[in-house]
């Protein structure tokens, strides 16, 4: 019995394709690929070789599923180097209870070779591609100077699409038209309860249109009780955790990336806390004893009561999703980590595990739903009042709430009465929010970007090259504070839509539902140079933009048909290559149009005058060393607000010790930089007393400390000069 | 009537020149003998609280509003799909190329897609997007507003009061006659539109359909005083 970690080969160019300016990197769509082991896994490799020169059977039994079937094959190759007569086989299972794995070393099969081709196929394309477009755009952007001459801007099929993920909503935030609506809003005071009535047309956006159906309701005078239903209802318990659904939680309400949700959950898998993090099923096996798991769990201070009334006969078999990859079970604890045996990070993600399991086989949240419709004039009008009868899985559950609203007084179908108000009410569209990690998880979800294994490390990737930037999320309390649903259809984030009784829980993979209020929170927002990249491809390659998800969604099809026997290796291979070959041809000829975008991320001579003027308003806050003269970059800046016409605007008064926190937190120093200048703050007058000093702040400032010591000790105002 | 021998029969002559009325022009002094059918004097009065309509009058559509979605989810909508591409839940669908379309119809016809997988990725260009009518989002909530011509063409507001399912951004044309009937309620100028009073006939004009649908994305941003070019 021996182990491997992870891939053991890696495909890689020959020694002559090394060099980055020869040959041209399009060279790279056909030149030879070798397979051969990874430097740091030599000794594994040797150690199987080794290993099999003494047996005459080998059992793979890695993760069943494409990658683990690779790996599996990987094996297999190392081990015949040793032993070539050796006979290979592979064990299915997907989970590590005893009986299943026994079962599973009964049932042995063979390696699936179609598998380990779609991988292969894979692997040599990510290889190719990623490549050749690195290559090409670092090369061809160092010749605009300025940061470009330093910089690897990387390309990989899933880094592109994610950050236009990010581009997209940032351009649909800062674009965004807010507009105004109307409304009618029915009150009526009974049994010392206002009962609240709203319009079933929600609301217009036409003034004139609201003001004549108004009129017709105060004409009418009565209103009539049309429909009265009183129903029991239920807020659904969630489903069995996956791995995204544990990073979009994460990211929500504890606090950290995705990134470092995935290695925590790792380290616990490690100790043996809990299950192999990385699974996309959502639906526990029947045969596994989930009982005996509760159990285990009884002895927690914090929720062992809680397990113990499930022990006691609370147990119900958790929900079933619809997805199984047949490889592992939903994370769930395996056994109780006593809380000083875990480190912070661990200790949150164990307690989320842990409460996510014990809700899954609790009991639905149950309560009462009152409906009463009312027809007053010609309008009709819905009251709803929910009462929380059983909490049930959410007094485990801490991370979702269901409160109840008053309960509605008694009224009866076909009575008339004279409503106590009816007031017209007006309000406006608020912008969506920028994309949270959760929304962006959800969004490559949806769209099959990266597995659930790989999604954080893509996110991570994007923040590295510093394509984008995550900033604390503000709330724009200015705009929208009526209104609750701005027009954004594919939000998930911000609540606000009226929850109804029993939607609250459905939907495992739906989002985070009440991601609201949470404080933390962080947004992405993409830098001038993610910007860049991602209009300069828009651009010049209309049709297969690399900043959409298509071409890696084809792509993740088409291993997927191999893996069902539709096509071949060698089918997909050739077409893709070709696909992005094109693509990259396309690029090449339309490269102006991408440094035009970049130098204009970089603000120097090379933009082109006669394109978008008005681009400028609408840029990211930053940029990486935006430097022309005079023209404050910051000026609609969504992280300080959209002060827009103001000539300028205070957006902080910290101490020292707070300072830096702030602009940290903001990530703007650098752009602050060239378009702030700093004032001290006059205790006397309360008054900022103007404090030309533009240097303070160097251009190349470290975020956070040079801050902190520029400042001295003292309270300091910031204030934005707009040239304009 | 054409000198032709045997006539044609009558049934479809009279579906012909049914079908030519509802595609003319209401207002072509031709049509009607006089006196025509017209909105009431003063109609669009806003100082006048109710007045009911005391007999049938045939209008035409010249403008339909969604008041219900707000203008920048429309211009937001009619982009994405002027990109080729339309979103479902979070998922970015890249919309059909011309007559491929039946590939695309269902999600996961990986079979096809990898039989043709280069053609279909657009390498050889595509075709203009779609129209933008096809997009519809009316639901049984919707209400729209129309501006109604009678056959002096005089226009008025015509509200929906309550829901008519024909009533719809691509589903309703521009040039589609309408009878609205006695007892229609004219209210403060606007008309207030019942499936009982609110006869849909059907037809278009096409020249103005065409030029509705081609102005639409370009009346919205204006509407919300949004930049006329594409800034994204």
């Amino acid at each position: 019995m021996t182990s491997v970690l992870g891939h053991i080969t890696t495909a890689e160019f020959p020694p002559e394709y090394k060099k980055w300016d020869y040959p041209p990197p399009d060279r790279l769509f056909d030149a030879p690929v070798n397979v051969v082991v990874a430097a740091d896994k030599k000794k594994v490799a040797e150690n199987i070789e080794k290993q099999a020169r003494y047996v005459n059977a080998l059992c793979i039994w890695t993760d069943c599923d494409r990658e683990g079937e690779h790996i599996g094959y990987e094996i297999c190759e190392a081990a015949r180097k040793g032993n070539q007569t050796l006979d290979i086989k592979r064990a299915k299972f997907s989970n590590i209870e005893r009986a299943h794995i026994i079962n599973a070393s009964k049932n042995l099969i063979n390696l699936d070779h179609k598998q380990v081709n779609a991988v292969a196929s894979r692997i040599e394309l990510d290889l190719r591609i990623g490549y050749a477009f690195t290559r090409f755009l670092t090369t061809s952007l160092r010749t605009l100077g300025g940061p470009f001459q330093s910089l690897l801007l990387s390309y990989g099929s899933c880094q592109f699409p994610t950050l236009g993920f990010v581009v997209d909503r940032y351009f649909r935030v800062r674009n965004f038209k807010p507009e105004p609506f109307w409304g009618i809003n029915v009150s009526h005071k009974r049994e010392g309860i206002d009962v609240n009535f709203n319009w079933a047309r929600h609301r217009l956006f036409d003034r004139a249109s609201v003001i004549i159906l108004y009129e017709r309701c105060l004409l009418a005078k009565k209103a009539k009780v049309t429909k009265v239903q009183e129903k029991p209802t239920k807020k659904w318990k969630p489903l069995p955790l996956t791995t995204v659904e544990l990073q979009k939680m994460a990211t929500s309400f504890l606090r950290m990336t995705g990134q470092q949700a995935m290695e925590t959950a790792e380290g616990l898998y490690n100790k043996g806390f809990i299950s192999y993090p990385r699974t996309e099923t959502d639906r526990f096996d029947p045969g596994m004893n989930l009982r005996a798991l509760v159990q285990k769990q009884t002895q927690s201070q914090a929720w062992g009561d809680f397990a113990q009334n499930l022990v006691d006969g609370g147990f119900q078999q958790p929900r079933q999703g619809r997805n199984d990859d047949k490889a592992h079970p939903p994370i769930h604890p395996i056994t109780f980590a006593t809380p000083s045996a875990l480190n912070d990070q661990e200790k949150k993600i164990y307690e989320f595990v842990t409460r996510r399991f014990l809700a899954c086989c609790s009991e639905d949240a149950k309560g009462v739903a009152t409906d009463v419709d009312i027809l007053y004039g010609e309008e009709s009008f819905h009251a709803h009042g929910v009462v929380v009868l059983e909490q049930n899985y959410l007094e485990v559950y801490v991370y979702e709430k269901w409160t109840g609203s008053v309960q509605l007084p008694k009224f009866t179908v076909g009575e008339v009465f004279e409503p106590t108000e009816a007031l017209m009410t007006e309000g406006k569209t608020a912008p969506p929010n920028y994309l949270t990690e959760a929304d962006l998880i959800a969004l490559m979800d949806a769209n099959g970007i990266g597995t659930d294994a790989t999604m954080a490390e893509h996110i991570q990737k994007i923040q590295e090259r510093d394509y984008v930037r995550t900033v604390p999320r503000t709330n724009r309390a200015s705009e929208g504070a009526n209104d609750s649903e701005g027009g954004q259809p594919a939000r998930g984030g911000r609540g606000g839509r009226p929850t109804r009784g029993g939607r609250g829980g459905r939907g495992g993979r739906g989002g985070g539902t009440t991601a609201n209020g949470r404080g933390g929170l962080m947004e992405f927002i993409p830098t001038q140079l993610g910007v860049a990249l991602i209009e300069g491809f828009d651009r010049m390659n209309f049709e297969t933009s690399l900043s959409k998800p298509y071409l890696r969604k084809e792509m993740e099809l088409k291993m997927k048909a191999i893996c069902e026997g539709r096509t071949t290796k060698e089918v997909v291979l050739d077409e893709s290559i070709q696909q992005y070959r094109h693509v990259f041809m396309q690029s090449q000829q339309k490269l102006s149009v991408l440094k035009t975008h970049a130098s204009r991320a970089i603000g120097n001579q090379h933009s082109n005058p006669t394109d978008h003027p008005q681009r400028r308003a609408t840029n990211p806050p930053y940029s990486e060393c935006a430097q022309e003269e005079g023209t404050p970059i910051i000026e609609e800046s969504g992280l300080v607000g959209n002060t827009g016409k103001e000539k300028e605007e205070t957006i902080g008064l910290f101490r020292k010790e707070s300072m830096p926190v702030a602009f940290v937190l903001a990530n703007i120093p650098i752009h602050v930089s060239l378009t702030l200048s700093a004032s001290t703050y006059d205790s006397s007058s309360h008054a900022p007393r103007p404090h030309r000093a533009p240097n303070v702040l160097s251009e190349n400032a470290p975020y956070s400390t040079t801050w902190g010591n520029s400042y001295g000790s003292w309270g300091a105002v910031v204030m934005l000069y707009h040239s304009g | 009537m054409p000198n032709r021998n045997p006539l044609p029969p009558l049934p479809a002559l009279v579906a012909t020149v049914k079908t030519r009325f509802l595609a003319a022009d209401l207002t072509h002094p031709a049509l009607f003998d006089s006196p025509a059918p017209a909105f009431p004097p003063n109609a669009s009065n806003p100082e006048v609280k109710e007045v009911k309509l005391t007999w049938d009058i045939p209008v035409q559509v010249l403008d339909i509003e969604n008041l219900s979605r707000s203008k920048w989810e429309q211009v937001e909508e009619l982009e994405a799909v002027a990109r080729g591409e339309q979103t479902k839940g979070r998922k970015v669908i890249r919309l059909p190329i011309g007559e491929e379309e039946d590939e695309f119809a269902v999600d996961g016809q990986t079979a096809q897609q990898t039989a043709n997988g280069t053609d279909r990725s657009g390498l050889q260009g595509r075709g203009p997007a779609p129209l933008a009518t096809t997009v519809n989002t009316a639901s049984k909530t919707s209400t729209h507003r129309l501006v109604l011509q009678d056959c002096k063409g005089q226009k008025l507001y015509g509200l929906e009061l309550k829901r008519i399912d024909k009533i719809g951004i691509g589903t309703l044309n521009i040039g589609e006659k309408i009878i609205l009937k006695r007892g229609a309620i004219l209210a403060r100028g606007t008309l207030l539109l019942d499936p009982a009073t609110c006869i849909i006939l059907g037809g278009k004009v096409e020249a103005w359909q065409k030029e509705w649908v081609e102005g639409r994305l370009a009346r919205l941003r204006e509407a919300v005083g949004a930049d006329n070019r594409n800034t994204r």
